[in-house]
């Protein structure tokens, strides 16, 4: 009983050390290091690291007074939006961070709605990718992708390229609905056929019986969304052991086959087709910046994601915002202060919404193809300034 | 089970131990009252649990089944019938209640590794539906927009969690009253005989299956308290309350305080919580190396939980005298 | 129509086969030395691990599936000496903890060495494609895996049946204390079956791993799995976890194929409707308590 008051107190004792200095903002980073989703938390931290290395994390106020921005890492482990709800509030009232950033599931940041508003804090959402989330509440902005938008060019494009009918096969949660629902619509305005669909468990990582009714179906090209990691690696191995890329049948996707998950595949994974808003071999300078920023820190085998350029660009915006306005201003002005801002991010030119604080951005149709012995994505099209498709068929009632 | 105390008036401070950091921790911690809640309300179900597992002997890996349902019952009564949250408490633990009874009465006829996988079946089917029934659960979004008037009219939730903190305790003690004298009376007793030799107790005339559905629904009705708790102080429903990690958690936490006493629960979960949390904050990766290793080094060094750490202390201390006299 | 009812079977028995290995380690410890084991998974999962290191960095993969077993078998028995071996007299609920335990570590190690991304085992090439098995292509994965399970259960059996090591085993789990009378050092048949049983998990792991798929979660996601193998099938059965891990690979693979939204229903109805028909198990061994 003693050691768990020690405990108790000593916590009390360090936090209350911590929040001491008023030079310091705290941005409250809370994502998955452990668990099904335990990339997320790495990528995150290892780019918003980068960033502060090379560019510093320092920066001066309007007074003039220099204002460090430090981030403090929370793990949610997978679990779940109760997980991230609780370390948002502890990282509100214990820790009094002036920004919340990181989510990478979208019911983490919808958990997040209420006591954004209720603490006037906003939240830098650098994944979540389901289309409502930013109406939720008005202290949200993302600057990572929505599902829709990232899925939105692939189907013309497949039309436009002999692919005329698809089997569609998602991951039975949110974020898989959208990507089936708007592969489907924008496949089908363009004059293709859907000539089948399924939906498979969450984290299921057998999928010979799915596999099996693909090949029933013959289609031209199966269209997956997997979350990345096992899923997506074991979907691509039924896919070749089950003999469709032997019968001719093409894959479409998207996050499935970032650089960063690509040593997990065979060479099977060639001829991969998928869209998405960050091509890791492009050669903008914010790119080639990170890439050999992360190499430098973290080693040859650092590799960058979305998530990784999500927290490249949500650290930039954090700390632009503090020089800009200075280290205690009302949250909504710092949201102000992100609408409309164009920049150039590791992944291309991009755009904060001014109405619905979300970002708009190029959308990239890549290959995956071998490369001096390396399995990486080519981009082979360009769709630009994409907004949000699903904000365009919803248009806010108020906002 | 009622161990022989060193008098009365350590009897009393051990009582009054628990109920005063409580209190204490309210107003030195003003700021952490979100994870004081949670404890509190992890506390209630591990003790839920211990009337179940360490006095009944009942082996179940579902007793998330109960918590989750009464954390939806909640969350929906405050939804679409009534934002009162004492109704909707109420709500959810009648609601935990009669599935407990119900499942009950289908599976306490067997006993040992057969039921807890039938529990695990069974909690596994609702979790699975609970899933599938976006419409109704919000699915892995979670149930969102739970709005609570203040209790009374006077107490309002926030996100400072003041009137959380003392709500959930004052539900945990009213339970624990209930789970003392229950333990303590006859039918407590006779669980314990249940529990150790079902046929013995069977050949003296005791209605064995009729007090093990007893003791299981009533169990099942804390259980839903604590998830209603759970869904009223974060107004959130998530679907890890009815997940078989969070049925683990709670029997890690239960076994490593200590069965069969009630405050095992108090001191396992607290213990659990703070050990996890801390060793998280250190480092996203390790805790799971931190928690295990706690677990072990319990299991192989202490015979009775944590809560025989004070006897064990005693024990080595008049070994070591022993030794001193000895003329080591 | 008939082609793609055979497909499904063999889809059922070869992911029923890795369960089989995995499983029947778990059915010995849990029949006969009766302790509630929840880390048995951590070994199949190290065996996983292993074998994906060593093919990772160009070893051979049936070397690299034999160095998996031994390594799962030599930790399986330091472990026993060490930490299961107390665990005798303990009780079931000091087991579930302890092991628990033990599981949460062994995740905790793995995601400290081997990170926390999915985990690659590299199968040789032709493994990885579809052969021609007659009336169509088929993965040749899947054949291997259904091969490899019916060979280690048919030396099982031959075993069980026919050596002297088999009859003390059967002895022990129907009745110990008859078979220490009769001088059968239980203690020694513990451990020797301890070590066998993690060996084969660790084999089940290392081949399995493009079934189960290895991530340092993996001991804790699959261990209703193995249990419900075990529990299902008759604690201390061979006989039992093999009928029941096949019929838990073609429900589940029936379930996906034909109800795909309610296959997870389908598999604990499933079992919830079999226990409560057959409560000690499909094919329970003689002494069952």
């Amino acid at each position: 009983m003693r050691r768990l008051l020690g405990i108790i107190v000593g916590t009390i004792l360090a936090s209350w050390a911590m929040s001491a200095s008023a030079d310091v903002v705290k941005v409250g980073l809370i994502a998955s290091y452990t668990g099904a989703f335990a990339t997320w938390g790495s990528q995150f931290q290892q780019a918003i690291e980068a960033y502060q290395a090379l560019h510093g994390n320092t920066v001066k106020g309007p007074d003039g007074k220099p204002q460090e921005i430090r981030f403090i890492y929370r793990d949610t482990a997978s679990q779940g939006p109760d997980k991230a709800k609780q370390l948002a509030e502890e990282l509100i009232l214990r820790d009094h961070v002036k920004f919340l950033a990181g989510l990478e599931l979208s019911p983490y940041a919808m958990a997040l709605a209420d006591i954004s508003k209720e603490a006037k804090v906003p939240v830098v959402i650098m994944n979540a990718a389901t289309s409502s989330i930013t109406r939720m509440s008005p202290y949200f902005v993302r600057v990572s992708q929505t599902v829709p938008q990232d899925v939105s060019p692939l189907g013309p494009w497949a039309v436009t390229h002999g692919i005329k009918r698809v089997y569609t096969i998602v991951s039975d949660y949110a974020p898989g609905y959208d990507a089936e629902q708007y592969f489907t619509k924008t496949f089908k305005a363009a004059g293709g056929e859907i000539v089948g669909s399924a939906r498979t468990p969450q984290q299921e990582t057998n999928f010979s019986a799915y596999m099996e009714r693909v090949l029933q179906a013959k289609p031209d090209a199966l269209y997956m969304f997997q979350p990345a990691g096992s899923p997506s690696v074991a979907f691509v191995k039924a896919y070749v052991e089950r003999g469709l890329k032997a019968a001719g049948i093409k894959l479409l996707g998207g996050g499935e086959t970032q650089e960063l998950f690509l040593p997990n595949f065979t060479d099977d994974i060639i001829g991969t087709v998928t869209s998405m808003h960050y091509t890791e071999t492009n050669k903008n300078p914010a790119n080639l910046e990170l890439k050999a920023q992360l190499k430098k820190m973290f080693g040859d085998k650092a590799t960058p994601d979305i998530a990784s350029v999500a927290a490249w660009d949500g650290t930039m915006l954090i700390q632009e915002a503090v020089a800009a306005l200075g280290p205690d201003a009302d949250g909504l002005k710092y949201i102000d202060f992100f609408r409309g801002k164009k920049f150039d991010s590791p992944r291309g030119p991009v755009e904060i919404d001014p109405v619905e604080r979300d970002i708009i951005q190029n959308i990239y149709i890549r290959q995956v193809e071998k490369r001096d012995g390396k399995l990486v994505n080519v981009d082979i099209g360009e769709v630009d300034k994409v907004k949000d498709p699903w904000k365009l068929d919803n248009p806010p009632k108020s906002n | 089970m009622i161990r022989p105390r060193t008098g009365p008036a350590l009897a009393a401070i051990g009582h009054a131990l628990p109920w005063a950091i409580v209190i204490v921790y309210f107003y030195a911690a003003p700021d952490q009252l979100g994870f004081g809640t949670q404890v509190i309300i992890w506390i209630l179900f591990a003790m839920s649990l211990d009337l179940a597992l360490g006095y009944a002997g009942i082996l179940t890996l579902g007793h998330a089944g109960f918590f989750g349902l009464g954390a939806y019952t909640a969350g929906l009564f405050a939804i679409h019938v009534s934002p009162d949250p004492l109704l909707g408490h109420l709500a959810a633990v009648a609601i935990a209640a009669l599935f407990g009874a119900v499942t009950g009465a289908m599976i306490l006829h067997t006993n040992g590794v057969t039921l807890l996988m039938l529990t695990l079946a069974i909690v596994s089917v609702l979790s699975e539906f609970a899933n599938q029934a976006r419409g109704l659960t919000g699915g892995d979004d979670g149930l969102q927009g739970i709005k609570l008037d203040p209790i009374f009219g006077m107490f309002e939730f926030n996100i400072f969690g003041k009137t959380a903190y003392l709500y959930a305790a004052v539900v945990l003690f009213g339970w624990f009253l209930l789970a003392w004298r229950l333990v303590r009376s006859p039918f407590g007793r006779s669980l314990d005989g249940i529990r150790q030799n079902p046929r013995r107790m069977r050949a003296i005339g005791t209605p064995v299956w009729w007090r093990l559905v007893a003791i299981y629904t009533i169990s099942a009705a804390i259980a839903g308290s604590a998830g209603a708790l759970s869904a009223q102080a974060t107004r959130f429903v998530g679907l890890s309350v009815l997940s078989l990690l969070s049925s683990g958690i709670v029997t890690v936490a239960l076994i490593l305080g200590g069965t069969r006493r009630i405050y095992g629960a108090f001191l396992g979960a607290t213990i659990y919580f703070v050990v996890q949390d801390y060793s998280a904050k250190i480092s996203p990766f390790f805790w799971e190396f931190v928690v295990g290793g706690m677990l072990i080094l319990t299991v192989l060094l202490l015979d009775g939980g944590l809560l025989d750490l004070g006897p064990a202390a005693l024990r080595l201390r008049d070994r070591w005298h022993g030794a001193a006299k000895d003329g080591e | 129509m008939l082609s793609f009812a055979l497909t499904v079977l063999l889809d059922g028995i070869s992911y029923g086969m890795i369960l089989f290995l995995i499983s029947v380690g778990l059915t010995v410890t849990m029949g006969l030395m009766r302790i509630v084991n929840l880390a048995h998974g951590a070994f199949a999962m190290i065996g996983g691990y292993v074998a994906g290191y060593l093919t990772q960095n160009g070893g051979n993969f049936y070397l690299a599936a034999i160095a998996a077993a031994a390594a799962a078998g030599v930790l399986g028995g330091i472990a026993e000496a060490s930490i299961y071996r107390p665990l005798y007299r303990k009780g079931e609920l000091a087991q579930v903890l302890l092991t628990i335990g033990i599981a949460f570590v062994t995740t905790g190690a793995i995601t400290a060495i081997f990170g926390a991304f999915p985990y690659p085992v590299v199968f040789p090439d032709y493994l990885t494609r579809p052969i021609d098995i007659g009336f169509r292509d088929y993965p040749a994965y899947r054949l291997f895996l259904i091969a490899v399970g019916a060979i280690i259960a048919a030396v099982l059996w031959l075993v069980m049946d026919g050596s002297i090591y088999g009859a003390r085993l059967r002895a022990a789990v129907d009745n110990p204390r008859m078979a220490r009378a009769v001088g059968i050092d239980v203690n020694r048949l513990f451990t020797l079956t301890f070590i066998i049983g993690c060996g084969l998990a660790g084999l089940g792991g290392a081949i399995g791993a493009g079934v189960l798929s290895l991530e340092p979660d993996y001991a804790l996601k699959y261990i209703v799995l193995f249990l419900v193998v075990v529990i299902v099938g008759g604690e201390g059965s061979f006989a039992g976890s093999f009928v029941a891990a096949m019929a838990l690979g073609i429900i589940d693979t029936l379930g996906k194929y034909f109800v795909a939204e309610a296959a997870p229903y389908l598999l604990y109805a499933a079992v919830f409707v079999l226990l409560l028909w057959r409560p000690k198990g499909l094919l329970p061994p003689k002494s069952a308590a």
